[in-house]
C-alpha cells in the first residue's frame, strides 16, 4: 500500500463520501452540503485553530520586547539568541505553538479541498475516477452525479462575486490578526501581505470551480468568528481612523490630567473610569507596538500603571 | 523570532500552503478540462474517431486546446489516410486581462457514420458534419439558445439524427440540415447515447429515469424511474430493455410498457454499455467484473473479474466477447465455454469503447494510441499514436 492508498484510504474516502452522504440528507443540494461540511471540519479542528490563535496572540504582545532585545543586541546575534530563547521561556511561549496546530490541520484541508474537486466531477473522467473512493453505502452511489447550481452558482465554474467575497473575507481575517509593526518598513510589508494574499486568492478563485470558493469564504466566515471571540475585532477596529481620534482624544484628556496633578501614575489611577481604563489599555498596547508615539516623559508616567495590570494579570 | 521574521515566515507558510494544495490538487488526476473519451467506428473499411485532446497542466493564462478532430485510419494497414479539425466557435470569458478561451471541441461518443457524411458531437454543444469524400464539414449548436455540452454519442436513423445533451433534453435533427426537427425535455442531464429499435428511442438521464420516445415526432410512450442517474447506453434485444444505472443495478425493462422484468445489483456503477450473445448478457462494470446474466430470467450464469474497473464498452467478435479493463488487460470471454483469456495486456488505461470489424479488435487508449488487434490470439496487428 502507497502514501496515495493511504492518504486515499483515510482522508480522501471519508471526506468525499461525508460530502455525498450530507448533500443527499440536504435536499440534495451540494452548495449547502459544501458549506455544512466546512463548518463541521472547523468545529472539529477547533481545539487547534484555539491554541494557534492564543499562541499567535501571545507571540503579539511579545513583539514590543522582542523588538528592545533586537535593538539592544543587533550586534551579538548569538547573544540576541540566547535572549529571544530566555524570553520565550520565561512567558511559556513556544515558536512552534503557532506553527504547529497550523501543519496538523493542512492534510485536513487539503483532503476536503480535494474531496470538493473530485465530487464536483463535472466531465465524465472525473466521475469515472470518482467510483474508486466510493464506500458501499447505497445513499452515496444513488445520490451521484450531484447537480452543481447553488443560488446563483455554478459551483463548477468560477464566480466573480464569489471571487470578491473570497478577497474580501480573507482581508478582514488577516486584518484582525494584524499586529501594527515596530517599524515603517514592517508595517509596509504587512499592509503589502495584508492586500497580496487576499488579492491572490480572489485571483484564484476565478480559475477554480465556485464550489471550492465557496468553501473558502465559509472557511474565512469561520474563522473571523473563532478570531472575533478569542481576541476581539483586533486591529480591524483599531485601525478605523475614527476610533483612532477618539482615543488620542482620550489619552490628551489623561496626560493633561497627569500633567495638572502631582508626579506618579498611582495618584491619578483612581480618577480613570472603567470605560476609560479598557481604553487607555488598549491604547497603551498600541503605543508600545508602535515603539511608542508620546515623548518619553509620558510614558514614564504611564509605565507604573503597566506593572499594575500585570500583577493583576499574575493574580488570574 | 522578531516581526519581521514572523511575516517573512508567515508569506513562506502561505505560499506553502498554497503551493502544497496546487501540488496536490495538479497529482491528485483531477481534472479540469474536459479531453474526451471517444471510441472509433468503422465503415468500408475505415475507423473514424476523434481523439483526446491534451490539456496544459498548471493555472494561469495559459490558454487550453480547444480545437478537436475527426481522424480516418485505413483499418488494414493503420495508415492515417485524413483528418479534419473540429473548430470551436464559443467563447468563454478569460477574466482577470486572459484571452478569452472558446469551449474545447472534447468528444465522448464515438461518431455516427451515414453514408458520406461522419457526425460528432463535442463538448461545445455542436454537432458535425463532415464529408468523408470532400472533408467539407458544416456544424451546428445543437441548442442555440443555451448550448451545453453534449457527452453522448449522436445515432443516424434514416436522415435523422439523434442524441442527448447535458441541457437536459434529447434531439431529434435533420441529418442533412442539421435543424432540429423535436425536442424532448427530460428532468435531467443526458449523457447516455440513444438506442433506437422498432421506431422508438430509449434513452437514460441524470432524472434517474429511462425513456422510451417516438422517434417519430419525440413523444413519450413510457418511463420506467431507478434509484440513480443513468447514463450507460442501453440495450434493447428481445423486446427488452436494458440498461445500468448509478444505483448499481442493471435492469431489464419490458420494451412496450416500461414494466420491470428483473434487476440485478452489483458493487459498483455500469457505466459500460453490455452486449448479449445465446440469450445472455455480459454486463461490465466498474467493480472490475464481468456479470454473465441469464437475458431471460436475470439469474447470474458467471462472473468474471477483471481486475480493474472496466468502463470500456465490450464487443462481440466471432464467439467471443472481447472486453478491455481500464489497466490496459485485454480479455476474451468464450461464449460457449463461459471461459476468460487474456489476450495481450496494453498497459495504457483504456476507458474508451471498443471496436470491431472483421475478427479484428480496435482499442483507443488514454495514451492516444489505437491498437488493432487480433480477436483470436491478441496478437498487435498495427498501432498508430493518434494526437
Amino acid at each position: 500500500m502507497g502514501i496515495g492508498d493511504i492518504w486515499n484510504l483515510i482522508a480522501m474516502q471519508p471526506m468525499i463520501n461525508t460530502l455525498i452522504v450530507l448533500t443527499h440528507y440536504l435536499f440534495n443540494n451540494f452548495g449547502l452540503a459544501i458549506i455544512v461540511l466546512t463548518i463541521l471540519v472547523n468545529a472539529a479542528m477547533l481545539p487547534l485553530t484555539l491554541k494557534q490563535v492564543h499562541a499567535s496572540k501571545a507571540m503579539q504582545a511579545l513583539q514590543p520586547k522582542l523588538a528592545e532585545i533586537q535593538k539592544k543586541y543587533a550586534k551579538d546575534k548569538q547573544r540576541l539568541a540566547q535572549e529571544q530563547m530566555k524570553m520565550y521561556k520565561e512567558s511559556g511561549i513556544s515558536p512552534a505553538g503557532c506553527l504547529l496546530p497550523l501543519i496538523v490541520q493542512m492534510p485536513v484541508w487539503i483532503a476536503l479541498y480535494q474531496a470538493i474537486m473530485r465530487v464536483l466531477a463535472v466531465i465524465p473522467e472525473n466521475l469515472l475516477g470518482l467510483s474508486k473512493y466510493l464506500y458501499s453505502w447505497p445513499v452515496v452511489y444513488s445520490t451521484l452525479p450531484l447537480e452543481n447550481h447553488f443560488l446563483w452558482l455554478d459551483l463548477a465554474t468560477g464566480d466573480m462575486l464569489l471571487a470578491l467575497l473570497v478577497g474580501g473575507t480573507m482581508w478582514v481575517q488577516q486584518k484582525m490578526v494584524m499586529t501594527p509593526g515596530a517599524d515603517p518598513g514592517q508595517q509596509q510589508q504587512a499592509n503589502m501581505m495584508l492586500w497580496l494574499m487576499p488579492l491572490m486568492f480572489a485571483f484564484l478563485t476565478l480559475s477554480f470551480p465556485s464550489g471550492l470558493a465557496l468553501f473558502w469564504v465559509t472557511s474565512n466566515v469561520v474563522r473571523i468568528g473563532i478570531q472575533y471571540s478569542a481576541t476581539g475585532w483586533g486591529a480591524l477596529v483599531k485601525s478605523a481612523p475614527q476610533k483612532k481620534g477618539e482615543r488620542d482624544k482620550k489619552y490628551k484628556q489623561r496626560i493633561s490630567e497627569v500633567e495638572k496633578a502631582p508626579q506618579g501614575g498611582d495618584i491619578v489611577a483612581p480618577t480613570v473610569t472603567q470605560e476609560e481604563g479598557s481604553s487607555h489599555e488598549e491604547s497603551e498596547s498600541e503605543r508600545q507596538d508602535r515603539g511608542g508615539g508620546y515623548p518619553k516623559s509620558i510614558r514614564a508616567i504611564r509605565r507604573k500603571p503597566r506593572k499594575g495590570r500585570s500583577h493583576r494579570h499574575k493574580g488570574r | 523570532m522578531n516581526s519581521r521574521g514572523n511575516i517573512a515566515l508567515k508569506v513562506c507558510l502561505a505560499l506553502i500552503l498554497l503551493l502544497a494544495g496546487l501540488t496536490l490538487f495538479g497529482c491528485a488526476g483531477i481534472r479540469s478540462s474536459p479531453e474526451g473519451i471517444s471510441g472509433g467506428v468503422i465503415a468500408d473499411g475505415t475507423q473514424f474517431l476523434c481523439p483526446a485532446i491534451k490539456q496544459p497542466g498548471g493555472f494561469g493564462c495559459s490558454a487550453p486546446q480547444t480545437e478537436g478532430k475527426l481522424v480516418a485510419v485505413d483499418t488494414s494497414n493503420g495508415n492515417r489516410l485524413w483528418e479534419v479539425a473540429l473548430k470551436a466557435s464559443r467563447a468563454t470569458s478569460g477574466g482577470f486581462g486572459c484571452a478569452p478561451s472558446a469551449v474545447p471541441v472534447a468528444v465522448y461518443g464515438s461518431p455516427a457514420v451515414a453514408g458520406d457524411l461522419v457526425y460528432v458531437a463535442g463538448y461545445n454543444g455542436r454537432i458535425y458534419a463532415v464529408s468523408a469524400s470532400t472533408r467539407l464539414s458544416q456544424d451546428k449548436d445543437v441548442n442555440e439558445a443555451n448550448p451545453e455540452p453534449i457527452i453522448g454519442a449522436p445515432v443516424v436513423v434514416g436522415d435523422r439524427l439523434y442524441l442527448g445533451s447535458t441541457d437536459g433534453s434529447v434531439y431529434a435533427l435533420d441529418g442533412a440540415s442539421l435543424e432540429k426537427e423535436w425536442e424532448f425535455a427530460t428532468g435531467g442531464k443526458v449523457w447516455s447515447t440513444p438506442v433506437i429499435d422498432d421506431d422508438t428511442l430509449y434513452i437514460g438521464s441524470f432524472d434517474k429515469k429511462l425513456y422510451a420516445l417516438d422517434a417519430g415526432d419525440g413523444d413519450k410512450k413510457w418511463d420506467f424511474e431507478t434509484e440513480g442517474a443513468i447514463i450507460a447506453t442501453p440495450l434493447v434485444y428481445d423486446n427488452t430493455v436494458y440498461v445500468g444505472s448509478f444505483d448499481r443495478c442493471l435492469y431489464a425493462v419490458d420494451a412496450s410498457d416500461g414494466s420491470l422484468k428483473w434487476k440485478f445489483m452489483a458493487d459498483s456503477w455500469f457505466w459500460a454499455k453490455p452486449v448479449i450473445c445465446n440469450s445472455t448478457i455480459y454486463a461490465p462494470c466498474l467493480d472490475g467484473k464481468v456479470y454473465a446474466l441469464n437475458a431471460e430470467s436475470g439469474e447470474k450464469v458467471a462472473v468474471f473479474d477483471l481486475g480493474s474497473p472496466i468502463s470500456s464498452s465490450p464487443v462481440l467478435a466471432g464467439s467471443s466477447v472481447v472486453i478491455a479493463s481500464e489497466g490496459g488487460e485485454v480479455y476474451a470471454i468464450d461464449t460457449g465455454s463461459s471461459q476468460l483469456r487474456l489476450l495481450t495486456e496494453l498497459e495504457e488505461t483504456v476507458n474508451a469503447p471498443l471496436c470491431a470489424s472483421e475478427g479484428v479488435v480496435y482499442v483507443y487508449t488514454v495514451a492516444r494510441t489505437l491498437h488493432a488487434l487480433n480477436a483470436e490470439s491478441g496478437a498487435t496487428l498495427w498501432n498508430l499514436a493518434i494526437k
